[in-house]
């Protein structure tokens, strides 16, 4: 092996690789996903309505329990379109609180929760 | 490399603005983009969530022009590396990035056992370390170049600079790293 030092530019490009590569995997906040998911569907609901709760559950989605009574008031297609999640206490908890307690299925915030 | 089988569908669904597909999809990249988020930003972390935030918003904005070329996860990269070089372009504005007059001694740092440690793989844990005690615009300028792999060239044109100012800042930064290294 030589016994020249490695030039800095090179030194530090072996040393970002190696620090890289080593790099643990970190698991992001439920409160981050919780506030980042929140924003989403409010910039989706800036272009309009977001898919109604009937089309949701057709494509194979849970509906919570506050959705799936929502879904059942004889309420316009329109109305069907609401986020439920905008007036929903396990969003509060979820955007603040890591490990909320929230424990019903269907809702975004308890799957944010979840390992 | 082609998409998840299943990122084109969960594209076509949060197109479609449905909520549970919106979810899954944070829920699915998030750890990817706050991992790498949280390593180009270190040890500044209080900036992390903020554009973790900014990657998903950035992504839905422009989700119609994803192509599938690729894997969902390459392509929300790609928008989180932009958002990381915005974040570097900002802070090394405003950070006063001390004169040549004003620097402390820049006496070259003695042999550096850098190179010795690389061989060891014993680099990852010291580097953060390191970087999170240096000045921001020396992990900032470091992260850039090493991590980013940009060259001297590009981060000039990106920070209203000349190359030869990047060169100097880049200098200290390595020099003082050195240092750091050397005394733990």
């Amino acid at each position: 092996m030589s016994d020249r030092p490695i030039p800095d530019d090179e030194l530090f490009g072996q040393l970002a690789h190696e620090s890289e590569a080593l790099g643990e995997a970190v698991r992001s906040p439920s409160r981050l996903k919780s506030r980042v998911y929140s924003a989403l569907v409010r910039r989706q609901q800036q272009s309009g309505s977001l898919l109604n709760l009937t089309e949701t559950r057709h494509a194979g989605h849970e509906l919570c329990v506050f959705e799936v009574l929502w879904e059942h008031l004889p309420l316009t297609t329109g109305a069907k379109c609401f986020n439920c999640c905008s007036i929903c206490h396990a969003r509060v908890l979820g955007e603040q609180v890591e490990h909320a307690p929230i424990f019903w299925g269907g809702c975004p915030y308890v799957a944010f929760q979840k390992k | 490399m082609g998409p998840e089988p299943d990122d084109a569908k969960l594209v076509l669904e949060v197109l479609r603005k449905d909520r549970k597909a919106t979810a899954e999809f944070v829920n699915r990249y998030a750890d990817v983009l706050y991992g790498y988020v949280r390593r180009r930003l270190v040890p500044h972390t209080e900036f992390v969530d903020d554009l973790v935030q900014e990657v998903f918003l950035a992504a839905w904005e422009n989700l119609e022009s994803f192509k599938g070329e690729s894997p969902l996860r390459n392509w929300l990269l790609g928008i989180a590396r932009h958002k990381v070089e915005d974040h570097y372009r900002k802070r090394l504005r405003e950070i006063q990035v001390l004169s040549e007059e004003e620097s402390p001694g820049v006496e070259p740092a003695n042999e550096s056992r850098i190179e010795e440690a690389i061989q060891e793989q014993q680099t990852a844990k010291k580097t953060k370390e390191i970087l999170a005690l240096l000045p921001e615009q020396y992990s900032i300028v470091l992260l850039w170049r090493y991590w980013e792999k940009r060259s001297l060239s590009e981060i000039a044109a990106q920070t209203g600079r000349t190359e030869k100012a990047i060169e100097r800042l880049l200098a200290r930064a390595r020099d003082q790293f050195k240092r750091e290294w050397n005394e733990r």
